[in-house]
């Protein structure tokens, strides 16, 4: 609890930061896009990680500590990267991410995560993360670089997509989590635009989407879509940590999201460790927006 | 031409008009449409562009500072170009020329609205239809 308030973490990620865990150039260019993220908006009064203590491998302890032991965190979502084609183990393994629900299954949730495109194959890992590790969700990210070129697929694309949240339904999964917005090392900016989520929306109404990062920079999109369909919702990972460094841009931000879309559509996350999650829960609680907005 | 806030000088509107980023390229709305200039100012030969960034998130800030600065550094008269991003100030949708205005569509501010549920209902888009099938 931080004074009255509940705190669920959506996201936070095991990472795997180690150079040689990186697919040559791109995957150190993700690696260090992130690194930039904590750099620039870690407050300046905060702890700011050399780039050595930043970019290695991060332990389930770590996550554990950073977390429940040095912020007034609750609950926590442990959730996998599946990129599989930038990183020998996906930046952020399932396997790791399992392991560190396990630790605390009343607290922490596991979400699994998967690549559509290898197909059967994809389907029978979310077999797997749901029935044999209690997987309560899926993440997923819509641009791929396999054989070193951009792989981009769509979450309204009937053939790649939709078989995927059709087996997220058959295994009793109701949530789906979609990084939109950001795009991290070479990542081709269209394909982290959030138009394709009016059809997944659509045509499957008892999923619920979290678009992640609340789609930035595409903002006024992703507001008119949260508006527009009651199974779409956004997570402030990552943006919230304007907090400090950008107050009026992020009281900008939530004052439009709390208006168009309300309270109810807005979800938390600290993207630990990119950020320590206690400075911006802190700043958060004590925020308020502007009057003139 | 674009068409730019007056305080832009001409030598800027020379440099910048067709400079765009890369969201709002194939809109054709440049940097200067977008009101991504905040100031541009010549001291002798010393050209000090400030810019506003329409987010944080900006993924192409770099490249974008980059061009600027050096198609500022190509005009006649120009020695030397700065160019900094300034975040003492958020840019908000009131900086875009009417031409980037018709052509985006952004919500707005909520201080602006009286009646949120009415501006919705007088505004909103279309719904995608559901389609269980692949296209043939």
């Amino acid at each position: 609890m931080i004074d009255d308030a509940f705190v669920f973490d959506g996201v936070a990620h095991v990472f795997n930061f180690e150079k040689k865990n990186a697919f040559g150039t791109p995957g150190e260019m993700f690696s260090n896009h992130l690194y930039a993220f904590h750099n620039a908006l870690t407050p300046d009064d905060k702890p700011k990680l050399p780039p050595e203590e930043f970019l290695r491998e991060w332990t389930v302890p770590d996550i554990h500590r950073m977390v429940y032991e040095e912020s007034d965190t609750d609950m926590l979502v442990a959730m996998p990267l599946p990129l599989t084609d930038l990183y020998h183990d996906g930046l952020s393994p399932w396997e790791r991410c399992a392991d560190l629900a396990a630790r605390d299954p009343d607290r922490t949730i596991f979400w699994g995560s998967v690549n559509p495109l290898e197909g059967r194959r994809a389907l029978n890992l979310m077999e797997r993360q749901v029935g044999e590790f209690g997987a309560r969700a899926f993440k997923f990210y819509n641009v791929r670089y396999d054989y070193g070129s951009p792989y981009p697929w769509r979450m309204d694309d009937p053939q790649v997509a939709f078989p995927i949240f059709e087996k997220a339904q058959q295994l009793g999964v109701n949530l789906i989590g979609v990084h939109k917005g950001v795009p991290l090392g070479p990542q081709p900016i269209e394909h982290t635009q959030t138009w394709d989520m009016d059809g997944a929306a659509a045509n499957f109404p008892d999923l619920n989407f979290v678009i992640f990062h609340v789609g930035l920079p595409f903002l006024d999109e992703t507001c008119w879509q949260l508006i527009r369909y009651p199974n779409l919702y956004a997570s402030l990972a990552a943006t919230i940590n304007f907090v400090v460094r950008a107050p009026r841009m992020f009281a900008e931000i939530l004052g439009k999201l709390l208006f168009w879309c309300g309270e109810d559509k807005i979800v938390y996350g600290s993207e630990a460790p990119i950020f320590h999650p206690q400075w911006a829960l802190r700043a958060f609680m004590d925020f308020q927006i502007p009057q003139d907005l | 031409m674009a068409d730019v806030p007056s305080e832009v000088p001409v030598w800027a509107v020379d440099a910048l008009g067709d400079v765009y980023d890369p969201c709002c390229r194939e809109k054709g709305i440049s940097v200067l449409d977008m009101g991504l200039v905040r100031s541009a100012r010549l001291d002798g030969g010393r050209a000090r562009i400030e810019l506003l960034l329409t987010t944080g998130w900006c993924p192409f800030a770099s490249a974008l500072l980059t061009e600027i600065r050096d198609r500022v550094a190509a005009q006649p008269g120009v020695t030397d170009a700065e160019v900094e991003v300034v975040w003492d100030e958020a840019w908000t949708t009131g900086r875009l020329s009417p031409k980037a205005a018709s052509a985006l569509r952004f919500l707005p501010s909520p201080a602006e609205i009286g009646d949120r549920d009415a501006y919705l209902d007088a505004h909103r888009p279309r719904t995608v239809q559901a389609r269980k099938e692949p296209p043939p």
